[in-house]
C-alpha cells in the first residue's frame, strides 16, 4: 500500500526513519512550519527555518523516493513574542507561494491568548487572500474550546471550510469538527495524542469522509511510521479496505491538493530514487554508495 | 531584596569551600558597584557561576525554610539547587532592581540562557521587586518543554498567583497536569479556583476517559467548590472506580466541594484502610491543596 503522512515535521527525523517510511509505503508527507522545541529569539531563525522546509528537507526526502510538500506560518506558542512575531508574519508572503507549499500552517492556538489569536486571523486573512489551504494547530489544554474557537474565527474571515483542515482531533472534538463541514485530522502520537487502536474505532464510527490520520513525527517521543501502521490495524480490525485508502492516502490528497501543488498523477507512479543528485553541492551520502533508480514499492 | 541576599549568602557559605564562598562574595561585590555594564557581562556572570559554586541542592534545613517564607511570601527553597541560590545572589545584588533597565538586562540572561540557567533564573524572578514586569517572560517560562523549567516557574512560587491574568493563571494550572509537575506546590492555587477552570479540568477529565486514559489525581484539586452538577457526577464516577489513589483524590475533592453527606457515605463503604484513612481526615476538615501532598507517591517533604 501507499501512504501519505500529511504532517510531520522531518527536520527533527534522521535518514533511518526516511528509509524506513520509504520501505513502509509513505510516498508523501507535508512538513507544516511549527517550533523547534524551545523559543527562537531572532526572525533569522524563521528565515533559515522556513528555507530549510523548501529547500534541504525536500531534497532529503525526495533522494529516498518520498515527496516532501510543506505548510508555511507563525506557530501558535511563539505568536506570544509579539515583536519577533509581527517580523515573521511580514516573511510569510516571500514563502507562501513557493512550489510545493501547501498550505498555511500550523497556526491556531496553544494557550489562546490574544497575541495568538491576533496571529492567526493576519495568517486567515492572507489564506483567503490567496485562496490557500489552512491547517489548524488544536490546543493541548482546553483542546475543544479552543477547536470551536478555531473554526469561529475562520469562518469570521470568511474561510471556506472545505480548505480548512482541524488537526490533533480526538473523540471530544470530531463532532464539532465534521458539522462544520472541516477536515478532521488526528495524530496518532503516543501518550499524549491518539492511539491507533483508537483512531480504528473512530473510523468504524464516522466513516472515512474527511477524517485524515497522519504521525506529526516531531523531536518528541513519536512514530514516523505511525500512518502505516494504523492502516495495517484498521485492516486487520475489518476496516474496508478503500475507507484505509481514503484516510491514510486520498482525502489528504484531496484536501490540501486544492493547493494545486500535488502533481497526483506522478505521485501515482512508482517512485523513482536517485541518490546521485545534490543540493548545493551536498549529498544525503556520507560515503555510501548510491541508491538509484530502485523503485519504491507502492 | 537586601534580607534575601544577605539570608541566601549566609546559607551557602555554610555549604561552600572558603575559596567558592569567595568568589560568590567578590562577584556580588562586583555586581553591587558596578555601573552601565554591558549587559552581555552579566549574563557572563550567571554562566560562569557554574564553574565556581558546587553541583548538587541546596537542602535548606527547617529553619531556613521557615526563615525563607518569612522573608518573601511563598519562597519555599526545598528544591533549590546551590546553583539556583548563588545565581539568586547576583541577581538581587543588582543596583538597579527598582529600574526598567533590570528587565532588560534579565531578558539578555533568559535569551542566552541554558537549561540550569533557566531554571535558576525563574525562580529568583519570584525574589524580586515589581513582578509584574515579569509577568510575560513567566508566560513564556510555561510555555516550554522542560518539565523543570515549567516547574521553576509554576511550583513553589508566589509569582503566578501575583502577576498572572486569569487566562495564564488556568492555562498554567491545566499545563502542570498535562507534564505531571506537582499542582499541591502551586502557591495559592486554592484561592484562584474558578468556574472556568473547573470547566477546563472536566473537560480534560472527559478527554482523558474517552481515550481510556486514567485521570491524574491532581486534577479534582481544579474544581474546589466550582465544579457545580457536572463536577459532582465526576467525583461520584471517580470515587466508585478501581484505583485507591484516585478514590482519595476524588473523596478530598468531595469535602472541597462541600459534598460532605456523598463523602460519608462513601466511607461507610469503603474497605481499604488507606483509602479509609485519607476519607476521614478529609471528613475532618484536611482538604486545602496539601493535603494532596500524601497522596503523591513521590512526595519527600
Amino acid at each position: 500500500m501507499r501512504f501519505f503522512d500529511p504532517h510531520i515535521h522531518m527536520t527533527s527525523r534522521t535518514t533511518d526513519d526516511l528509509e524506513a517510511m520509504s520501505k513502509a509505503g509513505v510516498r508523501a508527507v507535508i512538513e507544516p512550519a511549527f517550533w523547534l522545541g524551545q523559543p527562537r529569539t531572532q526572525v533569522g531563525a524563521f528565515v533559515d527555518y522556513f528555507s530549510s522546509l523548501v529547500g534541504w528537507e525536500r531534497f532529503r526526502a525526495s533522494q529516498f523516493g518520498i515527496a516532501h510538500y510543506c505548510a508555511i506560518g507563525l506557530n501558535s506558542k511563539e505568536a506570544n513574542n509579539e515583536g519577533l512575531a509581527r517580523e515573521v508574519l511580514e516573511l510569510i508572503p516571500r514563502f507562501a507561494f513557493k512550489e510545493g507549499v501547501v498550505a498555511i500552517g500550523e497556526i491556531g492556538y496553544d494557550e489562546i491568548t490574544a497575541a495568538e489569536e491576533r496571529a492567526y486571523q493576519s495568517q486567515l486573512a492572507f489564506a483567503v487572500e490567496h485562496d490557500m489551504v489552512v491547517m489548524v494547530h488544536s490546543p493541548h489544554r482546553d483542546k475543544k474550546n479552543g477547536i470551536v474557537r478555531s473554526i469561529a474565527v475562520a469562518r469570521e474571515q470568511k474561510l471556506a471550510m472545505h480548505k480548512l483542515v482541524i488537526d490533533h482531533n480526538n473523540e471530544e472534538t470530531i463532532e464539532a469538527v465534521l458539522e462544520a463541514g472541516a477536515w478532521a485530522a488526528f495524530t496518532i502520537y503516543p501518550h499524549t495524542k491518539m492511539g491507533s487502536e483508537r483512531m480504528v474505532e473512530i473510523v468504524k464510527r464516522y466513516g472515512p469522509e474527511r477524517i485524515i490520520v497522519d504521525s506529526s513525527a516531531d523531536w518528541g517521543v513519536s512514530d514516523p511510521l505511525s500512518v502505516p501502521k494504523t492502516a495495517r490495524l484498521m485492516l486487520e480490525r475489518g476496516v474496508d479496505p478503500k475507507w484505509v485508502e481514503l484516510t491514510t492516502w486520498k482525502n489528504a490528497l484531496d484536501a490540501y491538493g486544492q493547493s494545486g501543488q500535488i502533481d497526483v498523477e506522478a505521485l501515482g507512479r512508482e517512485a523513482v530514487v536517485d541518490q546521485t543528485q545534490s543540493f548545493a553541492d551536498n549529498s544525503v551520502l556520507r560515503g555510501q554508495a548510491p541508491r538509484v533508480d530502485r523503485g519504491v514499492p507502492n | 531584596m537586601v534580607e534575601a541576599r544577605e539570608f541566601l549568602i549566609e546559607s551557602l557559605s555554610r555549604r561552600m569551600t572558603p575559596p567558592q564562598s569567595a568568589w560568590l562574595q567578590r562577584t556580588a561585590e562586583q555586581v553591587r558597584t558596578s555601573r552601565d555594564e554591558p549587559a552581555q557581562a552579566f549574563a557572563t556572570l550567571i554562566s560562569l557561576a557554574s564553574r565556581h559554586v558546587p553541583r548538587g541542592a541546596w537542602a535548606p534545613n527547617a529553619d531556613e525554610r521557615a526563615q525563607a517564607g518569612r522573608i518573601q511570601i511563598g519562597f519555599e527553597p526545598e528544591r533549590w539547587s546551590l546553583l539556583d541560590a548563588a545565581r539568586a545572589v547576583l541577581v538581587l545584588s543588582r543596583s538597579d532592581l527598582d529600574t526598567p533597565g533590570v528587565v532588560a538586562a534579565l531578558e539578555e540572561c533568559f535569551r542566552y540562557a541554558d537549561v540550569g540557567e533557566l531554571v535558576s533564573l525563574y525562580r529568583t524572578l519570584a525574589l524580586l521587586p515589581g513582578q509584574e514586569r515579569f509577568a510575560w517572560r513567566a508566560g513564556e517560562g510555561c510555555r516550554t518543554s522542560m518539565g523543570s523549567v515549567f516547574e521553576a516557574v509554576a511550583c513553589d512560587s508566589a509569582l503566578p498567583v501575583r502577576v498572572f491574568d486569569d487566562r495564564a493563571w488556568r492555562q498554567m494550572v491545566i499545563k502542570a497536569l498535562f507534564v505531571e509537575a506537582p499542582l499541591w506546590r502551586v502557591f495559592g492555587l486554592d484561592t484562584r479556583l474558578d468556574a472556568e477552570l473547573a470547566r477546563m479540568a472536566l473537560d480534560l477529565a472527559d478527554e482523558r476517559r474517552s481515550a481510556g486514559r486514567p485521570v491524574r489525581h491532581e486534577l479534582w484539586l481544579c474544581l474546589g467548590r466550582h465544579g457545580g452538577e457536572r463536577g459532582l457526577a465526576a467525583l461520584e464516577r471517580e470515587i466508585s472506580q478501581a484505583s485507591p489513589l484516585s478514590r482519595r483524590a476524588a473523596g478530598i475533592a468531595l469535602a472541597r466541594a462541600g459534598a460532605t453527606e456523598n463523602l460519608a457515605r462513601h466511607l461507610s463503604a469503603e474497605r481499604d484502610p488507606t483509602v479509609r484513612a485519607t476519607l476521614e481526615r478529609a471528613l475532618a476538615g484536611r482538604v486545602d491543596a496539601a493535603a494532596f501532598r500524601d497522596l503523591n507517591p513521590t512526595t519527600t517533604g
